[in-house]
């Protein structure tokens, strides 16, 4: 297994160095977790205040990425690392990148749910977009969890999981459309809806870019721009040679 | 010597007899001798080999036919082997029934070594926290539970209580996570769902305000025709009595219903109290200022600023705090007594104390004092028109602020209570 792989260096600093950079990542990812499930939470449960102290705290998960990124710097300066551990850095690299935007994805959602939290409360209570909240959140959640296990098939499986996103994030817009078509006075209020659901379906972009990364770190093999398909088969293929 | 050992002793020197004996037949002795004891030799030695030969496939061979001190040897052998198999077969069904029984568990049990690495979890942590066997095994804990609550509690030193979060994976649920160290660095995660308690709570806490809430309503009209009716100047003289004392009535039910809500507030306000730089001396002046205009007759309430410091806070909640053990000192201070109010520094820590000579509290009573409606003596407390919460109130507030209150009395004399500040929530001017 490639976690056997990163305790098994020569320099044990080099191995130490790793795995604080790794447990950052997950740490960042964390904090970005919790900042998505109160966005959520504070617009369907209409808690201004919760979306500001969202929209406020955007400012760690930017400290984290450059805190991070700098490590990363300073590993591949002065451990310059090869194969295995220079994916897992790359990787590392590229994910905080997608993290830090999915915070911010999040801050807009805080910040506009803030603003919903004073108009009037649809009769649904926003429960597609409760639904879909739950669903990317999940989808987060998932691809943390197999960048933490190096489970390159659990990321597949979550980067699968992507599709369902995009179509409900699909059916949500229609149904915006159909609501401002039969009564404007209900216009700004789906446009708003419109961004929050504009803004799931990035992080559920975003989920599937960790995802690839994580497919990359452990079998080196560069899957974004391929079908998921390829990819399956690809996977099954390098399961079959070990 | 055992027996055995004598026996082969004789043996042996029969063996080197019979050699030197036959050399003496049939000439030169010294080899015959020479001869037997080689002879001798390889038999010890092929015994040896046998043993050896047995010793490695002890499994599947039975023990070789040897008599002697060899015999001996294997009878021994085989003896320690047999009490060795069987107390290893006892440990492994004590390591296995104690596996089946921490599996049977219903909380969640997770191994964790020093690193923190998961080490082994029992099924309802798996299902509790979604771990998956074995790909989790060696994994820290806080890359797979990543609330950022966790990994602070994981920080921390103080692991007394339980940390209660909400996993990712099913958000409707609590889960209260307390970790428990033992050994050199390794320690026991247990897991448990406190999903019911917490709603309990919630509804408890709901249930408290909303029937406060709805209970003030009817209130204010009865207060209000009360009014009405004790400046009518046209009532009869027989009802003014009665009148004032449900004025007096329903003026204390509104302060129970006001502390019931201020109460159920503090307590659903989640986590800690904001943190707004409060003046505090300021604040002490102005309440001793408003007591001093508000008890009749006068008393001697004195006030000791012995630090410049500010608090960070919620200033409604310390001064609802602050204002709640004033009033109760002077409740229960007789006119001729001090009540005395004191700001001052504890290391970097801040503490206000309010120390009067009133009647004092029997030591038993002291630990329940901020329980919702505890009372010491209850005929007394209530002629004082307490609302039975004053105490709750500032315990929940300090709580808020990190803080705690402590009380030091004794009977007849007077009591101290003292609300301590942590050094985070002081805000050092200048």
């Amino acid at each position: 297994m490639e976690t056997a792989d990163l305790t098994h260096h020569i320099s044990r600093r080099f191995n130490e160095d790793l795995e604080k950079v790794r447990n950052q990542v997950l740490q960042m990812g964390g904090f970005v977790e919790g900042q998505l499930h109160k966005a959520i939470t504070a617009l369907v449960e209409g808690d201004s205040s919760l979306g500001e102290s969202v929209a406020t705290e955007d400012y760690k998960v930017n400290g984290m990425e450059v805190a991070i990124d700098e490590e990363c710097s300073r590993i591949l300066a002065l451990r310059a690392p090869a194969a295995g551990d220079l994916r897992v850095i790359v990787a590392i690299i590229k994910t905080i990148t997608d993290l830090e935007r999915i915070g911010d994805e999040g801050e807009k959602i805080g910040y506009i749910a803030s603003r919903l939290a004073t108009m009037e409360r649809p009769a649904d209570k926003y429960r597609e977009v409760k639904h879909l909240g739950r669903q990317v959140a999940q989808m987060v959640h998932t691809a943390l969890d197999s960048f933490a296990r190096m489970d390159a098939q659990a990321a597949l499986k979550t980067a699968q999981e992507d599709r369902m996103v995009d179509e409900e994030y699909e059916s949500i817009q229609r149904q915006c459309m159909t609501f401002m078509m039969e009564d404007p006075r209900s216009i700004s209020r789906a446009l708003e809806i419109m961004w929050i659901v504009r803004a799931l379906e990035r992080i559920g972009d975003h989920a599937k870019n960790i995802c690839e990364y994580v497919i990359y770190m452990v079998h080196g093999k560069d899957v974004r721009h391929t079908s998921l398909e390829d990819v399956a088969k690809q996977l099954d293929q390098a399961a079959t040679r070990r | 010597m055992a027996p055995m050992w004598t026996f082969a002793l004789v043996r042996l020197a029969g063996i080197l007899l019979l050699g030197l004996f036959l050399g003496l037949i049939f000439g030169s002795p010294w080899l015959w001798v020479v001869l037997a004891a080689s002879a001798y030799l390889a038999w010890q030695l092929s015994n040896l080999y046998r043993l050896d030969r047995w010793l490695r496939r002890r499994s599947q061979l039975a023990p070789p036919a040897i008599g002697g001190i060899w015999g001996d040897i294997i009878s021994q052998v085989v003896r320690l082997h047999r009490r060795k198999r069987f107390h290893k077969q006892q440990l492994v069904q004590l390591f296995r029934e104690l596996r089946k029984s921490t599996a049977a568990l219903p909380d969640g049990v997770i191994i964790l070594s020093g690193q923190r690495e998961i080490l082994w979890f029992n099924r309802p942590a798996g299902r509790l926290l979604g771990l998956k066997r074995p790909i989790d095994i060696g994994l820290r804990i806080d890359n797979l539970i990543r609330a950022p609550e966790f990994a602070g509690y994981l920080q921390g030193e103080d692991f007394s209580v339980p940390l209660v979060i909400r996993p990712s994976i099913r958000l409707d649920q609590y889960l209260a996570l307390q970790l428990v160290p033992y050994g050199p660095g390794q320690s026991l995660l247990l897991a448990r769902d406190v999903t019911r308690q917490m709603r309990l709570e919630a509804m408890r806490q709901d249930f408290v305000a909303n029937a406060s809430h709805e209970l003030r309503t009817p209130l204010t009209v009865i207060s209000g025709y009360l009014d009405t009716l004790a400046e009518d100047a046209g009532l009869d003289r027989a009802w003014e009595g009665p009148v004032r004392d449900m004025r007096a009535q329903a003026q204390r039910m509104n302060a129970i219903i006001a502390d019931l809500l201020e109460l159920s507030r503090l307590e659903s306000a989640d986590g800690e109290a904001p943190r707004e730089p409060i003046d505090v001396p300021a604040m002490l002046e102005r309440l001793r200022t408003d007591a001093l205009s508000r008890t009749e007759p006068p008393r001697v309430i004195s006030l000791e600023i012995a630090t410049a410091r500010w608090l960070y806070g919620a200033a409604s909640e310390v001064e609802s705090a602050f204002t709640n053990l004033l009033v109760n000192a002077l409740k229960y201070t007789p006119v001729e007594g001090s009540v005395q109010m004191r700001w001052w520094a504890d290391g970097d820590a801040a503490c206000f104390s309010v120390i009067d000579t009133g009647i004092g509290i029997p030591a038993e009573h002291i630990p329940r004092l901020t329980e919702r409606f505890y009372r010491v003596d209850p005929g007394r407390s209530r002629d004082q028109g307490g609302s039975g919460l004053g105490l709750a109130i500032v315990k929940h507030a300090l709580q808020r602020h990190g803080g705690w209150l402590d009380v030091e009395s004794s009977e007849g004399k007077g009591s101290t209570f003292t609300c301590h500040f942590p050094p985070q929530r002081v805000y050092e001017r200048g």
